[in-house]
């Protein structure tokens, strides 16, 4: 998962970077203003966008306003230092998904983010089940039947996007723009090692794959 | 005790003077009636007094005796208390006393024509009339004619009845008017004492969240009532003002705090987040540490701000020394010299008047300085910035701060005294500013009952002018300047 965290305070972008990072094992950009913010938001395919209200250039409504008149459908969570009734109204009316109210807890932020990203995908549960395979996003773990399975953090990053997005075909390209930050080299190869990774740990004692490959095109997760 | 009532005193004070005015009516009334009763009265006894001196009459046998001819005696005025009279001859006294004359009555014969009299608990109201002729004397009579004096009078039952009447008729008019008109007063009261009352529920719906008193044009265009309602809406507006810097500075007190706060608290629950090193502990304590002085930073600022735009509101003052305004200056300007070093900024000081000031020499200094700081952090490098000291007026003075640096745009230059303005959030937050500075030198200012302005051209400079009142029995002469020195 990608987030965009829109914030002109450095140490607190920094902060919700680290624990998203940290925490959730998501790709983190962070734009210092409204502008860059515009830029990264309309050019890169985030997953959920984090919008700080007061911001040098562009503030944070005209942010949320541009990216609503591009037509993005990325789930937006505006951090904001008013809590005052209208405010929160114009926000949501503006098109913001949620809004947490400044001092925040990263906690609370964490599992907000996760469950807009979430929504975004149509997913609302935080278990993901395809076929006898679990997957935890609160506590990040997997199982399949009772097996639980532990996974490098890039290999669970592959299949928790992969499961949020069960039947689709997911091409390598995609990945890698939800998988890596900006300042990553991104080269496609990578992804085939872990998903032959992932495919040797799902199938171990199981003869049912779950990882297919659709020639040319990329990958499905079904059963 | 009932509690005072301008409706109780104003009705009381109306119905005393109604009833001293009915019993003004009354005894007036009643005399006038009495009077004019009497003189009718009057009238009367003359025309009977007159017919009782034609009943003398001569006898046929001559000699000049008289008679009284009582077959033709007038009916008495009043018929149930008859009149009494009495009639006198010239040379043979008494002549005719009416039968009802009272037994032991005496009439002084010469007493005044018109006379009262009481006998026997009747009172008589009564008439004198001397040298009468007597009508009936004969042509070419041989004796002297004679003359006669009669006395005639009615007793005063009647007059005293129709006096009373009169009198219960208009106690009882004056009663009913009374009323009347008491009742039109209560109603006239309520009716003028109403812009009052609305007054007073319209006060009563003033609140932190409604500050405007509807009244309507016809209460507030009373006279009586117009300077309570012109000082209530000046109240007001007063209250409001205040009441809306204070919720505003709140306001955007909490609002700028929260960002600190929000940073100092994330930074230590990431830190708690997960098991570190020590290293990583050494570095999230060191920057909290730093959020924290930021935001001690930011609340003395505030403080201060709070503190400066009080006095601006009139809070009491200590007692103030008499300071040089140009030492503050310098004081100033020494303390900048290290950043204007930085930036390679000259600072120079022109003083065209010796002025001295009552003031606290710290709050003029704050001034200075804030003023200067910008001045140097936003001039060209290697420009310089100009400090004049002029006096405009025998009564003013001012101090004035001109850079040579980027300017501000003219969209900004309104603003720039407002709390917490910040024309370019990046500029300032990356230099420490909380966009309050500006607001602390205005409000400071104002507490002295001076004036700020600025004028500043993009690109070319910014000019801050500060205009502060001076006494001028606090200046000292050249002449005794110069003794001293």
């Amino acid at each position: 998962m990608r987030v965009l965290i829109i914030e002109d305070e450095p140490r607190l972008a920094e902060n919700i970077a680290r624990s998203l990072r940290e925490s959730a094992g998501y790709a983190v950009d962070i734009a210092p203003d409204g502008q860059e913010g515009c830029f990264l938001a309309e050019d890169e395919p985030y997953d959920v966008v984090l919008l700080d209200l007061m911001l040098p250039q562009m503030d944070g409504m005209q942010v949320l306003k541009k990216i609503r008149a591009l037509g993005k459908q990325t789930p937006v969570l505006v951090v904001t230092a008013r809590d005052d009734k209208e405010s929160v109204v114009a926000l949501l009316n503006a098109g913001a998904d949620d809004y947490v109210t400044k001092p925040f807890d990263l906690g609370e932020l964490l599992a907000r983010t996760k469950a807009l990203i979430r929504r975004g995908k149509g997913q609302p549960s935080p278990v993901l089940t395809i076929a006898d395979l679990e997957l935890n996003t609160v506590n990040r773990t997997v199982k399949r039947g009772d097996r639980a399975i532990t996974l490098t953090a890039m290999e669970y990053r592959v299949l928790e996007y992969l499961a949020h997005r069960p039947r689709a075909v997911v091409s390598k390209t995609e990945l890698l723009e939800h998988l890596y930050d900006y300042n990553w080299e991104k080269f496609s190869n990578v992804i085939e090692v872990y998903i032959s990774g992932l495919r040797r740990k799902l199938n171990e004692g199981s003869s049912k794959q779950l990882i297919h490959t659709s020639r040319g095109q990329g990958y499905i997760l079904h059963d | 005790m009932p509690q005072p009532s301008i409706k109780r005193r104003l009705i009381v004070i109306f119905v005393l003077s109604q009833a001293l005015l009915a019993v003004g009516l009354l005894s007036t009334g009643v005399f006038y009636t009495h009077k004019r009763l009497i003189a009718a009265l009057d009238t009367s006894l003359q025309g009977r007094a007159t017919s009782i001196a034609a009943l003398v009459r001569y006898s046929d046998e001559s000699g000049g005796h008289v008679y009284f001819d009582d077959s033709l005696v007038p009916p008495s005025l009043d018929p149930d208390h008859p009149d009494i009279y009495a009639v006198w001859t010239e040379k043979s006294g008494l002549l005719v006393k009416s039968p009802n004359w009272p037994v032991g009555l005496q009439v002084d014969t010469t007493a005044r024509h018109h006379f009262d009299l009481k006998w026997a608990g009747i009172r008589y109201h009564g008439l004198r009339i001397s040298e009468v002729p007597i009508l009936d004397r004969e042509e070419g009579a041989s004796f002297q004619p004679q003359w006669l004096t009669v006395v005639y009078a009615a007793p005063l039952h009647r007059v005293h009845k129709q006096v009373l009447d009169a009198g219960i008729f208009i106690a009882f008019a004056s009663l009913v008017l009374m009323c009347l008109t008491t009742a039109l007063a209560l109603w006239g009261i309520q009716r003028g004492l109403l812009p009052l009352q609305q007054l007073a529920s319209e006060a009563g719906q003033v609140s932190a969240n409604n500050w405007k008193m509807n009244l309507p044009d016809t209460s507030r265009q009373i006279a009586e009532l117009r300077p309570l309602t012109e000082s209530m809406t000046e109240m007001l507006a007063r209250l409001e003002r205040s009441f809306k810097q204070q919720r505003e500075f709140l306001g955007n007190a909490t609002h700028e705090l929260k960002t600190p706060v929000a940073v100092l608290k994330s930074t230590l629950q990431s830190l708690l987040h997960r098991p570190r090193s020590s290293e990583e502990y050494r570095m999230g304590i060191e920057e909290s540490l730093d959020d924290m002085k930021r935001l001690e930073k930011l609340l003395e600022w505030m403080l201060r701000l709070a503190r400066a735009e009080q006095w601006a509101h009139g809070a009491l003052r200590r007692d103030l020394p008499v300071i040089e305004l140009a030492t503050t200056c310098d004081a100033a300007i020494e303390r900048l010299q290290p950043l204007a070093q930085t930036r390679q900024i000259k600072m120079h000081l022109t003083n065209n008047a010796q002025v001295h000031l009552r003031a606290d020499p710290d709050d003029l200094q704050l001034i200075w300085t804030n003023l200067l700081e910008n001045a140097v952090r936003y001039g060209a490098e290697g420009s310089s910035v100009e400090i004049a000291i002029s006096q405009p007026a025998a009564n003013q003075v001012q101090i004035a701060f001109s850079d040579q640096g980027a300017g501000i745009p003219p969209e900004d230059l309104p603003h720039i005294f407002e709390r917490f303005y910040r024309g370019d959030p990046s500029r300032t937050r990356a230099t420490g500013g909380f966009g309050l500075g500006l607001a602390i030198v205005k409000a400071m200012t104002e507490a002295y009952g001076g004036t700020i302005s600025a004028e500043s051209t993009v690109g070319k400079g910014t000019k801050m002018s500060v205009l502060l009142p001076v006494s001028p029995e606090l200046q000292g002469t050249p002449r005794t300047l110069a003794v001293q020195t």
